[in-house]
């Protein structure tokens, strides 16, 4: 039984799945806080905001370096 | 007999578009983050692209299932007829009710069913069918339902903004999630445009050089490839809107982070199975995905009854499909005319099948807006707890 396959898979789901929906809340979060008109916002929370929306993009890129075979079969 | 199973095989990748069009778009269509019409052309073009994109040669689709090979058996067009009818058959019965199934285990079933008929028991390989087949539907919607709730506990609770002093809530700002979900969801479409237009591609392949007309060993022709693309593309773009519905909306109630959640832990999911060597279904990810995401919200309940009867739908996927399968398998080795009441009883009963569904129509324009509409009429089970909702308050 590939019970290893079945482990590795599911700890690559959640790590990854993690990572990309933990930088994104933030990025939405940042984002957030730095379009608050009451309070002023620190000036380094939207560049770290598009950092983090950046870095997703970059996760979505490396999914698609996976899917297509053509990247990565020669 | 060669050119019947094509068309049959292509039909099937037309149901499979169609079918399968729920596990992309189902989500973002809910939140509204793309438009019920965009989000199905959207779907059909990624599907079409990610047909082609594959160039790996379409493995026999049976996977080991049915044993070949020297000391095995040899696959006839007769068994993958009967294969083909079997899925076709479950794949619109599930569609009419709603039921996001998984098309390769009805084509998985459909096989079985036609080869036990056709060759006998003994042309199965049941360790295979536990650890291909069983296993993963297992797996898979725990798996994805376990990393959606955690995603959607975590997205929720970094993004819940309280004012420091007061404690109030503020405005939660979350909208950047819808936009979020426009690429998770094409990441998905394009997956299973990867994967499951190859099926049929394989078949249709397997087909050729059992008739004789192509070589064995070589990889599918271009016109199989196009055909097979197009057909599921097509699929994809006529849209299930009944099973958009049921997943969009007939499970839990889906906000746009909570889509966002559903729809990254399903496409990690399919990305991380078929990278690492065991496959899991995309509609029991998906649907694992969409449970899990209405567990994480607080404010939202399952419906677990919704869940219970998709869950029912898995169970009979295999059995059905193999005795629909079983039964054509035994009319086609009868001869010709077995062949052909096959065809007239199979065209028939998709024909009834679609009668049957214009009698309720759902389309994209009341695809998951319909508790306001109250048009549920199959549906008594979600509306009462579309009002369990309503009386306790759904929380943003």
């Amino acid at each position: 039984m590939k019970w290893l396959e079945l482990f590795s898979v599911a700890g690559t789901t959640l790590v990854s799945a993690l990572t990309v929906v933990v930088l994104y809340s933030l990025g939405v979060r940042l984002t957030a806080i730095a379009g608050d008109t009451r309070s002023p916002a620190p000036s380094w929370t939207r560049p770290l905001a598009y950092t983090c929306f950046a870095v997703c993009a970059a996760a979505i890129l490396f999914g698609l370096y996976l899917i297509i075979p053509y990247f990565h079969h020669k | 007999m060669v050119a019947l199973v094509i068309s049959l095989a292509l039909f099937f990748d037309f149901t499979n578009g169609f079918h399968d069009t729920a596990n992309a778009m189902a989500t973002p269509i809910a939140t509204g983050a793309i438009k019920p019409k965009t989000a199905v052309a959207l779907a059909a073009v990624l599907n079409l692209v990610g047909a082609f994109l594959s160039t790996e040669v379409a493995k026999t689709v049976s996977g080991g299932i049915i044993k070949e090979g020297a000391d095995g058996v040899q696959i006839t067009p007769d068994i993958i007829f009967a294969g083909l009818m079997g899925a076709i058959l479950w794949n619109m019965i599930t569609w009419l009710k709603g039921l996001p199934s998984s098309s390769s285990h009805a084509l998985f079933g459909g096989l079985i069913g036609a080869a036990i008929a056709g060759i006998g028991i003994h042309s199965i390989n049941f360790e295979s069918i536990l650890q291909k087949v069983i296993l993963p539907a297992v797996f898979a919607p725990i798996i994805a339902g376990g990393v959606a709730y955690l995603c959607t506990r975590l997205a929720y609770a970094l993004t819940s903004r309280h004012d420091p002093e007061t404690g109030d809530k503020l405005t939660q700002k979350r909208g950047g999630f819808r936009t979020g979900q426009v690429f998770t969801s094409s990441l998905v479409a394009l997956a299973h445009g990867t994967n499951d237009a190859q099926k049929t591609m394989g078949i249709i392949t397997l087909v050729l050089i059992s008739a004789g007309t192509q070589a064995a060993g070589s990889g599918p022709q271009w016109w199989v490839i196009t055909a097979c693309a197009l057909a599921i593309a097509i699929g994809t773009y006529a849209g299930g809107w009944r099973i958009i519905r049921t997943m969009g909306s007939g499970l839990t109630e889906v906000k746009p982070a909570q889509g966002f959640s559903a729809e990254t832990s399903t496409a990690t999911a399919i990305l991380a199975s078929s990278n690492l060597g065991f496959a899991l279904s995309t509609t029991q990810v998906a649907s694992g995905s969409v449970i899990g995401s209405g567990m994480g919200r607080r404010g939202t309940t399952v419906r677990w009854g919704t869940a219970g009867r998709i869950a029912l739908g898995w169970l009979f996927t295999l059995p059905a499909a193999g005795i629909v399968g079983a039964l054509t398998a035994l009319l086609v080795q009868t001869g010709v005319i077995g062949v052909v009441i096959a065809a007239m009883a199979g065209t028939a009963a998709v024909a009834y099948m679609f009668v049957r569904s214009r009698k309720s129509h759902v389309g994209h324009h009341n695809a998951v807006q319909i508790e306001e509409v109250g048009q549920a009429v199959q549906f008594r089970k979600k509306k009462s707890a579309a009002k369990a909702i309503k009386n306790g308050g759904v929380q943003r």
